[in-house]
């Protein structure tokens, strides 16, 4: 039963991924550039996240590698869609029964699709403000039901929740010549699925990149290297297991999250490390160690 | 002298409007601030019939449209292109391109 806390964990991995957008702007959130019309952006991420400080008695240590393909597509220049599907190995250790047991699972995660619509946008010589919503569904593709030789594998190391989950937010941008801001906030509700239902999720985002090179601009399109910081607190609620309150789920974390960023005309490459600075959970629910992301982003 | 005066007819007429030359429209856009997002202009452009080429000042917000010989476009047209790629034409001048 214990290992159901874990989902904590799990779930706030999609979230993160689930929210990353393709436009050149935060590495961990989403943005609200456009997407031309009849335009594609592709994305791939890679994210491992580790969690290893367990305040239980089982000494848990969680390992979830994931590549995130992303694909965005520009109705107009107002409104896109966004498909998310992840692909996840998920490795939990942990002592059970006085042995050092290795549970571990890969396949396809829940894929995510999303509209975002630009309701506000003020340009000018070379800067520009946006304002955009977003809302979306999440659907149960991943697997559910998974198990090993120990028996049925619990939540933490599934690659879907079986559930159909909704989400929705806000998201703004002021970007200029010389450097980008973007703040997000959002809201998930997670529906019940197999008995369990995962706590509901709310995030609040922000993201300052800052053109590092080339200090001046000369004509022409030149690519632009970024220093990027962000900042991302993470709420979830406590889940739920057989309609009852989990007590060691969910909880708050606050990470600080350094990057950089190469964009050129048809490209991005980019990488961020998520580093928990506070992480007030509830009873003895896993901590992060840390959240690692490299990708890149391609505009075809 | 027949030859002469044929050779002086054929250059003028090859240096002469009569073959019709592009366009070269300069428009300035706002909003324009990152390299990867001024690629959708660029997109844009270069899937519109009669795009000869399309180069992008991002300093100073100039995107520079050649057209391909005898193609023309509206005010109207190109600024909804701009605004397709989610851009705003402030102004834009036209030139015909010499032959």
């Amino acid at each position: 039963m214990r290992l159901k806390k874990l989902t904590v964990i799990v779930f706030v991995i999609v979230i993160m991924v689930l929210m990353s957008a393709v436009e050149a702007a935060p590495i961990t959130f989403n943005t609200a550039l456009p997407v031309a019309k009849d335009e594609y952006l592709f994305r791939q991420q890679f994210v491992i996240n580790q969690s290893g400080k367990d305040p239980g008695n089982l000494n848990r240590d969680r390992t979830a590698i994931t590549a995130v393909t992303t694909l965005a597509y520009g109705i107009n220049h107002k409104f896109s869609v966004f498909g998310v599907l992840p692909y996840q190995i998920i490795e939990l250790e942990l002592d059970m029964a006085g042995q050092r047991v290795k549970r571990d699972n890969s396949g396809v995660g829940d894929l995510s699709v999303f509209g975002r619509y630009i309701f506000h946008q003020h340009n000018q010589p070379g800067e520009t403000f946006r304002l955009a919503a977003f809302a979306g569904l999440k659907a149960p593709t991943g697997d559910e039901t998974a198990s090993d030789n120990i028996g049925s594998l619990p939540p933490a190391v599934l690659t879907g929740s079986g559930s159909w989950d909704v989400f929705t937010g806000l998201v703004l941008t002021q970007q200029t010549l010389a450097y980008q801001f973007d703040g997000q906030i959002s809201y998930r509700v997670n529906n019940e699925a197999n008995n369990f239902e995962a706590g509901n999720l709310f995030r609040l985002d922000g993201s300052l990149q800052y053109r590092l090179w080339p200090r001046s601009l000369e004509s022409g399109v030149p690519a632009f290297l970024y220093g990027v910081l962000e900042v991302n607190l993470v709420n979830q609620e406590k889940n739920e297991a057989g309609g009852i309150n989990d007590n060691n789920s969910g909880g708050t974390r606050l990470f600080i999250s350094p990057g950089i960023q190469y964009v050129t005309r048809r490209w991005i490459a980019e990488t961020a490390l998520q580093i928990p600075v506070t992480q007030n959970l509830h009873g003895t629910a896993l901590e992060n160690d840390y959240i690692f992301r490299v990708g890149m982003r391609f505009n075809f | 002298m027949k030859q002469v005066l044929l050779l002086i007819l054929f250059v003028v007429l090859w240096s002469s409007p009569v073959f019709a030359a592009g366009k070269q429209y300069d428009l300035r856009v706002d909003g324009l601030a990152c390299p990867f997002c001024a690629y959708g202009i660029e997109k844009r452009f270069s899937k519109t019939e009669g795009v000869a080429n399309v180069e992008i000042d991002l300093k100073n917000g100039l995107v520079v449209v050649k057209t391909t010989d005898g193609k023309s476009f509206t005010e109207d047209q190109l600024r909804n292109i701009v605004k397709d790629a989610g851009f705003t034409m402030k102004s834009m001048s036209e030139n015909s391109l010499g032959k």
